[in-house]
């Protein structure tokens, strides 16, 4: 930073007659004085007026209030938290939690129950967009068991836990075409008089699984 | 692993397991999803069910199913007429079956099935007479499945009774059937009545397979 001229400086004080200011220095007078005249227009904003506001924002408690709307009020204000972290532990977390998730993608991730047992469907539907399995297991509902191909080579797959049991299932390609498991092995009409089939799947509790 | 999907399934999925009791009702499920024009006659048909008490859940999933399939209203309610139709049919297999008791609801909701898989009552009935007291679907679907592969039904039914009385039981019935299946698909070629002569003889030690269907 330069240092202001000393002639200025007197000028600005009072000290000196600005028009004794030699002509050069004049118009780094206005802009000072100009500057100084806006600084001098602010009101202060002191520590007290800022804390008087936070005051005004927050009310206190109006007498009589019930601890219910007490604990709705105290909820929905909201408050700045401090955390304050150990970066050693905060790591030994972090790959806690991914060695846990690590373990469980490893294994596959499905974990049937008793009654339960795990279900793959698989159908070659090369050019195919989307692909989902609707049956009695979903209450023949779309959109909640969608079949994947990942390295589009048309053979689509999932996985489900079901429950152990007989289920009627089809696929629905491109969300309009209903299709038959090929793979299934086992069909049953379905019994609307237009001779299509459902295909049929038997799930075996996990339990009885080699 | 994205393709390996943990799904709620399990949780929204209702049990449909061989010998499984059914809900009571499930018409709450219906309006929203079957059409209007189908949800008073399909609600009758539900309701004739629980009065006769069979099973309601078959025709639930059967509403359900037509609904998502988009069917017209009127084969819609057909196909669930038809559903009860095969209930009542299926009672009556049991209760001439197992007489003297109230059908089990498990026992008639499988008997259905398999009516609807095309297995004839009589060779339902003795598939039933067999193991009274044991949950009939497993016998029942590893007979509608030598039938579907061109097993002939009486002699497919005859295995059966044999690997049962030879110790298996439940879902191991399925394995005998898939045996079948196997032998007659065997290289060089079994006739079914010689693929099911190689399944008798190895009774009760049939294959598991290893990724059970």
């Amino acid at each position: 930073m330069s240092p202001i001229d000393p002639r200025l400086q007197e000028a600005l004080d009072n000290e000196r007659d600005p028009g004794d200011l030699p002509v050069d220095l004049w118009e780094a007078y206005a802009r000072l004085n100009a500057a100084t005249q806006i600084l001098k227009a602010t009101p202060p904003v002191s520590v007290a007026s800022r804390v008087m506001a936070e005051i005004r924002q927050n009310p206190a408690p109006v007498q009589g209030e019930g601890p219910g709307r007490r604990l709705i009020h105290w909820l929905g204000r909201p408050r700045a938290v401090t955390v304050r972290l150990r970066p050693v532990w905060t790591l030994a977390l972090a790959a806690g939690l991914a060695a846990v998730l690590l373990v469980q993608l490893s294994a596959g991730g499905l974990t049937p129950g008793v009654a339960q047992g795990i279900a793959n469907f698989v159908g070659h539907f090369p050019g195919a967009r989307s692909v989902e399995v609707v049956g009695s297991f979903n209450d023949w509902s779309r959109g909640v068991l969608h079949l994947n191909d990942d390295d589009g080579d048309g053979i689509w797959h999932a996985e489900a836990v079901l429950p152990a049991g007989q289920h009627e299932y089809m696929f629905v390609v491109d969300g309009e075409r209903w299709v038959p498991d090929p793979l299934a092995g086992r069909y049953v009409d379905d019994g609307f008089g237009a001779g299509q089939q459902n295909s049929l799947l038997i799930v075996r509790p996990a339990s009885a699984q080699p | 692993m994205s393709w390996k999907l943990v799904l709620a399934l399990a949780l929204i999925a209702r049990p449909a397991d061989l010998g499984a009791q059914t809900p009571p009702n499930g018409t709450t499920r219906l309006p929203g999803r079957v059409p209007a024009a189908a949800l008073p006659a399909i609600d009758s048909l539900i309701a004739a069910a629980a009065a006769e008490s069979l099973p309601t859940e078959p025709l639930v999933q059967k509403a359900l199913e037509g609904s998502a399939k988009n069917i017209p209203a009127d084969r819609l309610v057909n196909g669930v007429r038809r559903g009860l139709l095969q209930l009542r049919q299926a009672r009556a297999i049991v209760s001439h079956a197992v007489p003297g008791q109230a059908p089990p609801e498990g026992h008639v909701a499988a008997v259905a099935a398999a009516l609807a898989r095309g297995l004839s009552g009589p060779i339902v009935e003795r598939l039933i007479t067999v193991a009274p007291d044991e949950p009939p679907g497993p016998a029942l679907h590893a007979a509608a499945d030598l039938v579907a592969h061109r097993f002939d039904p009486d002699s497919a039914a005859d295995l059966l009774v044999e690997a049962h009385n030879k110790g298996l039981r439940g879902l191991r019935l399925l394995d005998v059937a898939v045996a079948a299946d196997h032998e007659l698909q065997r290289p060089g070629g079994r006739t079914p009545s010689e693929a099911l002569a190689h399944v008798r003889a190895m009774l009760p030690n049939v294959p598991t397979p290893a990724r059970r269907p």
